[in-house]
């Protein structure tokens, strides 16, 4: 039997995740680890990873040609992939946030301006001022959105905040949540069915090795 | 307003050449030719019609997706969306004397909008057959049997029926406010696990039905599973949604019973659906294939109350892949 593909954000992330199917006993050879090889197979033969950019994560996944993936519940939105979705694998915390520069007046600003949010997640951040009937204008920004306020690009921003070190760096504050974020376990919908006996097998064994008491995981020292 | 060279067409179109048209070709005369043994007539509904035969049926979801102009006198028309609406119109009026059970088939193109950038056809062709008047298991059974002996007869043997049946987790959506059920129909499309089990815990579900729908996620398997599944159903309409299915396991060969799977967290077909309901995946293509199921109240919708059960495939998706194939 071909081994299961699994697709992994290139980063923090992907260390995490090898770690959790390290301890299904399906992780990869040490020497393996700083390779550059595009395909990484696992020491049993049972899978292969394929280290990609985290927003491509979700794309290969909805294309079948990996069986299931890892991603952060906040790309996973950003995409709106159509992928089954079932586990949360606890690790990659953290939550997306509307943040302003202290001082600035939220959720409402003076006089009849309408709000500017500058942001990384146009679809999130779109999606979160809709829910609430608030009206904004959403501006791309790729990188450094926390520029943007400073400049007066814009009032606020959404972005993804792990410790607050960099907002609070640049004068700015949380206002608001948008939701809070962690690693996903994503599975294609046909592999799913085609394999059925491999996925159910290793949902279960990723279910157990969450439930049981992590030993040293890189997500309890961050 | 941007100028493109002719040679453009608009996204999600396309022309289909000689190579082409042939595989389609092959795939339409191998279905008619099964169809019409089984004794499924060809209809061929018009490419555009009221909107309402659309919305009133399929639900949100595909009336979000309607091609629409508007017509001379000022009504809202749509290009052909959904076979299924379309043939339920012709048989709940022009055929609403005909002698049941009515046994019909067709192929064509249908008419979807897609957000950009997705790389997905607006314009897709499709076959299928639906047949009305038989509300029985065997008439379930019939139209799987057309369904899969379909794909072997266009080539294609490795792939699986995904099988649920929307009354087992329906009586418990039924109880919620809309907003509530859209999202555990979500959390249950996606077998999310987390989801089901915070849901339960913010306390709408009752205990019961609570603990059904953290398992629905698990309640996939072969004919076995729908043992486990017997003792989760609460209520009596879940109960003969599971005995439905079991009925049907008994009702299929060994052969058969190879490709399907039953899966109990199906529930992802247009909103018309009653009672069976299924998707279709093969190797080689990362979602559906083909959907179908029971449709038993749709024709009511357009005036005569008969139950009804059918399939789509994607013809599209056939032809690409025995190109796959062909070239392996």
């Amino acid at each position: 039997m071909a081994p299961m593909r699994i697709a992994l954000p290139k980063g923090r992330m992907m260390d995490q995740a090898l770690e959790l199917w390290d301890r299904i006993g399906s992780g990869i050879a040490p020497e393996q680890a700083n390779t550059r090889r595009l395909i990484l197979p696992s020491r049993d033969g049972r899978f292969e990873f394929l280290p990609v950019k985290p927003s491509d994560v979700p794309t290969y996944v909805e294309a079948g040609v990996a069986d299931a993936g890892v991603v952060g519940l906040d790309v996973l939105l950003e995409r709106r992939a159509d992928v089954l979705q079932p586990l949360d694998l606890g690790f990659g915390a953290c939550r997306m946030a509307v943040a302003a520069p202290e001082g600035q007046p939220y959720p409402d600003l003076p006089g009849a301006v309408t709000p500017r949010v500058a942001t990384k997640y146009v679809e999130s951040a779109r999606r979160f001022f809709a829910e609430r009937g608030a009206q904004v204008e959403i501006i791309r920004i790729a990188g450094s959105v926390e520029l943007a306020p400073l400049l007066g690009l814009s009032h606020w921003i959404v972005d993804l905040v792990e410790t607050g070190r960099t907002l609070k760096e640049n004068g700015l504050v949380v206002v608001d949540t948008v939701f809070a974020s962690s690693a996903r376990l994503i599975v294609n919908r046909a592999r799913h069915k085609l394999r059925l006996d491999d996925h159910q097998r290793l949902l279960a064994e990723l279910e157990a090795a969450l439930a049981a008491p992590a030993l040293t995981t890189s997500s309890a020292r961050s | 307003m941007q100028f493109l060279p002719i040679s453009h067409v608009p996204v999600g179109s396309q022309d289909l050449l000689a190579e082409d048209v042939r595989l389609l070709r092959r795939i339409h005369a191998a279905w008619y030719a099964l169809a019409e043994a089984r004794g499924y007539e060809e209809v061929i509904p018009p490419t555009f019609e009221y909107e309402e035969v659309f919305t009133r049926g399929g639900g949100p979801e595909l009336a979000s997706r309607l091609v629409r102009f508007v017509d001379q006198d000022g009504r809202l028309v749509a290009l052909r969306a959904d076979f299924t609406s379309s043939i339920a119109r012709v048989a709940a009026s022009r055929l609403a004397s005909a002698p049941v059970p009515l046994r019909l088939c067709y192929a064509g193109k249908v008419f979807r909008q897609e957000a950009a950038g997705e790389g997905r056809r607006r314009e897709m062709f499709q076959l299928g057959a639906e047949m009305i008047g038989d509300a029985s298991a065997e008439g379930d059974v019939e139209v799987i049997r057309l369904l899969l002996d379909t794909m072997h007869a266009v080539g294609i043997a490795d792939f699986q029926v995904n099988l649920g049946n929307v009354e087992f987790v329906r009586p418990l959506l039924e109880r919620l406010s809309f907003e509530e059920a859209e999202a555990l129909r979500g959390a249950i499309d996606r077998k999310d696990r987390a989801a089901l089990a915070a849901a339960v815990a913010a306390g709408e579900i009752e205990p019961g039905a609570g603990r059904s729908l953290v398992e629905l996620p698990t309640l996939i398997g072969r004919g076995e599973m729908l043992i486990r599944a017997a003792e989760l159903a609460i209520g009596e309409s879940a109960s003969s949604a599971i005995e439905r299915l079991r009925r049907i396991d008994r009702l299929l060969t060994p052969a058969e019973r190879a490709h399907i799977v039953y899966d109990l967290g199906e529930i992802r077909g247009l909103g018309y659906y009653t009672g069976i309901q299924f998707e279709v995946f093969a190797a080689g293509a990362g979602r559906a294939i083909g959907v179908g199921g029971r449709y038993d109240h749709l024709l009511a919708l357009y005036g005569a109350d008969r139950p009804a059960v059918g399939f789509a495939l994607e013809t599209d998706a056939l032809a690409e892949l025995l190109t796959q194939a062909a070239q392996r």
